[in-house]
């Protein structure tokens, strides 16, 4: 059995999780390549034109390996908290690929509730028998995955950097280089370390959020609102970059929330989609980091 | 205090009966308009929802008036409308403004405690005794439910009408007097009795009109300025609209939630394209257009703010349901640099297209 596995969206945080749970059933991974000029081609050219540009990419990296694969993954993460979600067209991707992109083979449709083990495990059950009638080696693959997931750690942190800038928001955005326009070379190029929300723990997060009138019901808006309100208050940063995608509702909600509640430290957003400059990016981010020197200086 | 709340759709009736009968200060809004979008978008990040700029700009117009307090309810679904709040108290404290806010949240999230002494913060500045109180509430349910239903019927028979016009004349009079009465007792009475007239017009049932299902996100369906009046359009074309959603569906989908029996048939047609709620009202736009053809409608049109983030994935199933049932669907998609003219021609392209269907149908056979 070939299992397709596109290399976008949260795939960065929870590939040990994916990777080990079909290889441990016997699956043969055909994983899409890194994010592309083609990936990005094909998923404006299936996706709905309103969409945001990680969910085209997505569309671009299934796009890619469809015809080389008998079931394709396509999580479709509901909750990874309790009380908390993740973006609405999470929860509808399964059912936004299948009718953009033709003659697809067989995707996971199950949902993903990564709140408790138990509620993660009814996924594994359901998409392992797919592959494997064994209930036991479905349980062992999970086991297994599980044990791998909690054993990796995503996250950057350029501690002895002396200038440093906070790296906000969604995980995909951050980590894959071709969205992001390597925004991570650039800003180490030019002397600034970077540093993500993983540097804060639950704990502090959870006590940020506490403040705002109400809590905050998206996982990506608990981790960005607290991890920016953190870091400006105790100076852990120079200054914040926030990349966001345009079209995307989420962030639209907590780059407000943000700026509301930093005030007047040093923030940049950058918004990205398939019609963004290099160039243009460039000059942003150069002119961002001179205020940054200017003012530590 | 004196007590305002965001416009949508007919709610300001059933807020008129409820307040009024309540004796509590109140103020409705001018309806929403050009500038109330204007002044909202001037003060809202740019990528916000339409529903919120065009919020804003009423909560500053019924500023004006001498309004403190705001009621809103936010939804604690996986959409931006549950944060609606906080961002809008923050903007308006921002701009000087020193509004109130009691929030109406649903109880497994902020305690049935903590909704009851929200509750009670608005009713404490009421006289009246308990019983009627709630008698007031209860009437101010019946306007809603009366105001929607004549609403539905008479975008219905706009289909069927003989003298062309007459239902949506009696649907703008009977508005525009309901708002004239003096309690709530008076307004059911005086709905009543349009209900009457419409129930009686002269209608041709012979008239094989086109109907059409209005599907989509919840405010822009409701709200008729977002949707830049496409009821009332459709009515002049002489088109027989059905719209699900409305006050009085939310209100009843609210109650009946917690114990599952909510829009049953709904749900079940949405289930071989959207099984799960995914956040707003996304999974009642597939269900709609499924249970629209069904029903044998000639197509459906459904409208969305852009950046509407449940309504973008519905907008990617719409195709396929529309190819394998061949039933036309058309999108709009709003926002404040809608052009009145584009939205238009597309409109009345579409109805071109569904009038050209019918006629081969009928020449079929
Ligand atoms: S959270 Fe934003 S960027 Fe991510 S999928 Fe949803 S809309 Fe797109
Ligand atoms: S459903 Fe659409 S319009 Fe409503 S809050 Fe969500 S994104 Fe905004």
């Amino acid at each position: 059995m070939k299992v397709g596995i596109p290399k976008g969206l949260l795939y960065n945080n929870y590939k040990p999780f994916f990777h080990t749970f079909f290889e441990e059933l016997g699956a043969e991974l055909i994983v899409s390549s890194d994010t592309n000029r083609d990936t990005l081609n094909n998923g404006v050219k299936y996706c709905v034109d309103e969409a945001c540009l990680p969910v085209k990419i997505f569309h671009g990296h299934v796009a890619e390996i469809k015809d080389h694969c008998d079931l394709i993954l396509i999580p479709r993460i509901m909750q990874l908290r309790e009380r908390e979600f993740i973006c609405p067209k999470f929860c509808g991707l399964p059912e936004m690929v299948v009718n953009s992109i033709p003659d697809m083979p067989r995707v996971t449709m199950e949902p993903i509730y990564a709140m408790s083990k138990d509620r993660l495990f009814k996924w594994a059950e359901v998409v392992g028998h797919e592959i494997h009638n064994n209930k036991g080696r479905v349980k062992k693959a999970f086991e297994e995955a599980v044990q791998c997931q909690l054993n990796y750690k995503t996250g950057l942190n350029d501690e002895t950097s002396p200038m440093k800038v906070a790296l906000a928001g969604h995980p995909y955005n951050i980590y894959d280089n071709y969205i992001n326009m390597n925004i991570l070379k650039k800003l180490r190029k030019l002397g600034v370390g970077v540093v993500t929300e993983e540097i804060i723990d639950e704990d502090a997060k959870a006590k940020e959020i506490k403040k705002l009138y109400k809590r905050p019901f998206w996982s990506f808006a608990r981790d960005n609102y607290s991890f920016t309100s953190i870091a400006a208050e105790k100076k852990l940063v120079n200054g914040i970059i926030y990349i966001s995608s345009f079209a995307c509702g989420i962030d639209s909600v907590v780059i407000e929330l943000i700026k509301q509640n930093i005030e007047d430290f040093p923030f940049l957003v950058l918004k990205v989609d398939e019609h963004t400059g290099e160039a243009g990016l460039d000059t942003r981010i150069e002119a961002f980091v001179d205020m940054l020197e200017r003012r530590s200086s | 205090m004196k007590i305002t709340f965001p416009h949508m759709g007919n709610i300001y009736f059933a807020a008129k009966t409820l307040f009024g009968d309540l004796g509590i200060d109140y103020v409705i809004p001018p309806i929403s308009s050009k500038a109330s979008l204007e002044l909202g978008s001037l003060h809202s990040a740019e990528e916000m929802c339409l529903p919120f700029k065009i919020m804003i700009g009423n909560y500053i117009h019924a500023i004006e008036k001498g309004a403190d307090t705001v009621i809103i309810t936010g939804s604690c679904g996986p959409c931006r409308l549950g944060e609606y709040c906080e961002l809008q108290m923050n903007l308006m404290k921002r701009l000087g403004y020193n509004l109130d806010f009691i929030v109406i949240d649903s109880p497994n999230d902020i305690g049935a405690k903590e909704l009851l002494s929200r509750f009670g913060k608005i009713s404490s500045k009421s006289t009246l005794s308990k019983t009627n109180k709630i008698a007031a509430l209860l009437r101010a349910i019946k306007v809603i439910n009366l105001v929607d239903e004549i609403e539905a019927m008479a975008r219905n028979k706009a289909g069927y009408e003989v003298n062309k016009g007459e239902s949506k004349k009696i649907l703008n009079e009977c508005k525009k007097e309901a708002m004239n009465c003096s309690d709530g007792k008076s307004m059911i009475a005086l709905l009543n009795s349009y209900k009457t007239r419409l129930e009686n017009i002269e209608a041709d049932k012979n008239k094989n009109p086109i109907k059409i299902a209005i599907i989509g996100e919840i405010y822009t369906v409701i709200e008729p300025f977002s949707n830049l009046y496409i009821e009332d359009k459709l009515m002049d074309y002489g088109v027989s609209t059905h719209r699900t959603l409305s006050p009085s569906w939310w209100l009843k989908n609210l109650v009946l939630s917690p114990i599952n029996l909510n829009q049953l048939d709904i749900k079940r047609k949405a289930k071989e394209y959207l099984p799960l709620m995914i956040g707003g009202h996304a999974r009642e736009c597939i269900g709609e257009a499924v249970l629209a053809h069904d029903e044998g409608f000639d197509g459906a049109i459904q409208i969305f703010p852009m950046g509407c983030m449940p309504e973008i994935v519905s907008k990617a199933i719409l195709p396929q349901i529309s190819k394998d049932k061949d039933f036309p669907i058309l999108t709009l998609v709003v926002d404040e640099m809608t052009g009145e003219a584009g939205y238009i021609t597309r409109i009345e392209a579409f109805i071109d297209l569904l009038e050209r269907r019918k006629d081969n149908v009928l020449s079929r056979c």
